[in-house]
């Protein structure tokens, strides 16, 4: 399946070749171009962690080529609280910066050398070339914010980078043709009242290059960065094809994608925030106040604190929820699971039940 | 005295505690620091462990453990002025302490 595609490639265009390899840690130094044959985003961080920190870069430098199906990834600090999910993938990342929404019109570029050849103007001006040996007539640069702009205003690429002990990765983004929709939508953040220091998320306007010149592909793309890659490290142009899934080539990788899907890493590594909201709750005829305050660290309530109504439900209870809140998971199922029992041992009483779900479900919309 | 690690790092020791930070060329070469990920109190290192991050306008930084210790304290002002590593790396900006 994997030489088909291969051949695929050859018949259709350049003269860039693929091939799988197994044992790929053991060519020849210089430079070395790899491709992902996953489109999942799990996987395909694993596959950096894992370069990042098994392979040796002193004589030669790495560039990984990679594409998603859709999914929303945050940097290392940010704040995930100010996300809309829709049932899209989230993955945290282990770069800095801020958040972007993958798809597969989307393509992903990871340039690895030494700490001390860490460069991201030169990774920048050279995909900026290629594109330009692709298409002249684009109007493409790179900003000192490490953005690449089309028409001098639209963002087609963001940028994030690792600095480890001996290895440095510098990765990027490139919007070929992208669901600029679900990008938007996605990517917007409705909740006011958060107080943190989660490294912000900076919104852009984005175009795809595809909107700007029909003709292009994402496989095009790829292509040409390859081949520039491979002219200005002098290498052979040919890519190697890289099995994230394989445990042979890439030993311990399955462990790495699983640690990038525990709650732990994804929702727990989120910077101390607090939240703060008033809530107008209107049941029957009347409108009510009531204001929530929530710490959260961890991705955990650490103290919370909800304000109502003197006698408007049982102080207890309130008391009991305050209490079951306090430790438990940011997040709504975490919230409806501790609802729900702490309901259970009230009396059947359809009116405290009433109440108990309308408070309960404002919560929830915090989350 | 401070001693240095070859990854920039910084380590002054008195009455059996370490205070650890990063060195000014480190600092430089981050850029201005915008968020420090830092240990809970209590947590056990062992030298080189990575034992949080800096987050700056270039890139994510991991900090490594320059000595075998257990955190006894962090610089809570590094939270809302993440930038003191840069203005004051070796007094207003350290990072964190450690037993040794």
């Amino acid at each position: 399946m994997v030489l088909q595609s291969s051949l695929k490639n050859c018949l259709q265009l350049s003269c860039i070749l693929r091939t799988p390899k197994a044992g790929f840690r053991s060519t020849t130094s210089g430079g070395l171009i790899i491709q992902s044959t996953s489109n999942d985003v799990y996987q395909n961080l694993a596959v950096e962690d894992w370069i990042h920190d098994h392979m040796n870069l002193e004589n030669r430098q790495v560039l990984f080529l990679w594409r998603n199906s859709p999914a929303v990834v945050i940097g290392r600090h940010c704040n995930l609280r100010l996300m809309r999910q829709k049932n899209i993938k989230l993955a945290r990342r282990r770069s800095g910066g801020g958040t972007v929404y993958h798809d597969l019109g989307n393509i992903n570029l990871t340039f690895f050398t030494t700490r001390k050849k860490y460069e991201r103007m030169e990774n920048l001006k050279l995909v900026v070339k290629a594109l330009k040996a692709l298409r002249p007539q684009l109007d493409v640069h790179v900003t000192d914010r490490y953005d690449i702009l089309l028409d001098r205003q639209y963002k087609i690429s963001g940028t994030a980078a690792k600095l480890g002990r001996a290895t440095a990765y510098h990765h990027c983004t490139l919007l070929c043709n992208a669901d600029k929709f679900v990008l938007s939508s996605v990517l917007k953040s409705p909740y006011k009242g958060i107080k943190s220091n989660a490294t912000p998320s900076v919104p852009a306007s984005v175009k795809n290059l595809f909107e700007e010149d029909p003709s292009l592909s994402c496989e095009m793309l790829l292509d040409a960065i390859a081949e520039e890659y491979a002219t200005q490290h002098q290498i052979d142009h040919h890519i190697t094809l890289i099995n994230p899934a394989d445990e042979t080539v890439l030993p311990g990788i399955n462990n790495k994608a699983k640690e990038l899907q525990t709650w732990e890493w994804v929702y727990g590594k989120t910077p101390k925030f607090s939240v703060s909201a008033c809530f107008n709750m209107v049941y029957k005829d009347s409108v009510l106040d009531v204001k929530v305050d929530l710490d959260v660290k961890h991705g955990r309530i650490e103290a919370c604190n909800i304000a109502l109504p003197e006698q408007w439900l049982p102080p207890a209870l309130c008391s009991e929820l305050v209490k079951s809140l306090t430790g438990s998971k940011f997040c709504p199922n975490e919230t409806t699971t501790l609802a729900t029992t702490l309901l259970r041992v009230c009396p059947q009483d359809d009116e405290l039940h009433s109440r108990w779900n309308l408070l309960c479900d404002n919560m929830i919309t915090l989350m | 005295a401070r001693k240095f690690t070859d990854k920039h790092e910084w380590i002054s020791i008195e009455n059996g505690i370490g205070t650890v930070g990063i060195s000014n060329f480190a600092q430089e070469a981050l850029g201005d620091v915008v968020y420090c990920s830092l240990p809970e109190i209590g947590t056990k290192l062992s030298k080189h462990d990575e034992f949080g991050a800096l987050e700056s306008v270039k890139a994510a930084s991991e900090l490594y453990s320059p000595l075998t210790g257990e955190v006894t304290e962090i610089n809570a002002a590094l939270a809302d002025n993440p930038g003191l590593v840069n203005k004051s790396c070796y007094q207003d900006g350290w990072l964190i302490k450690m037993t040794v």
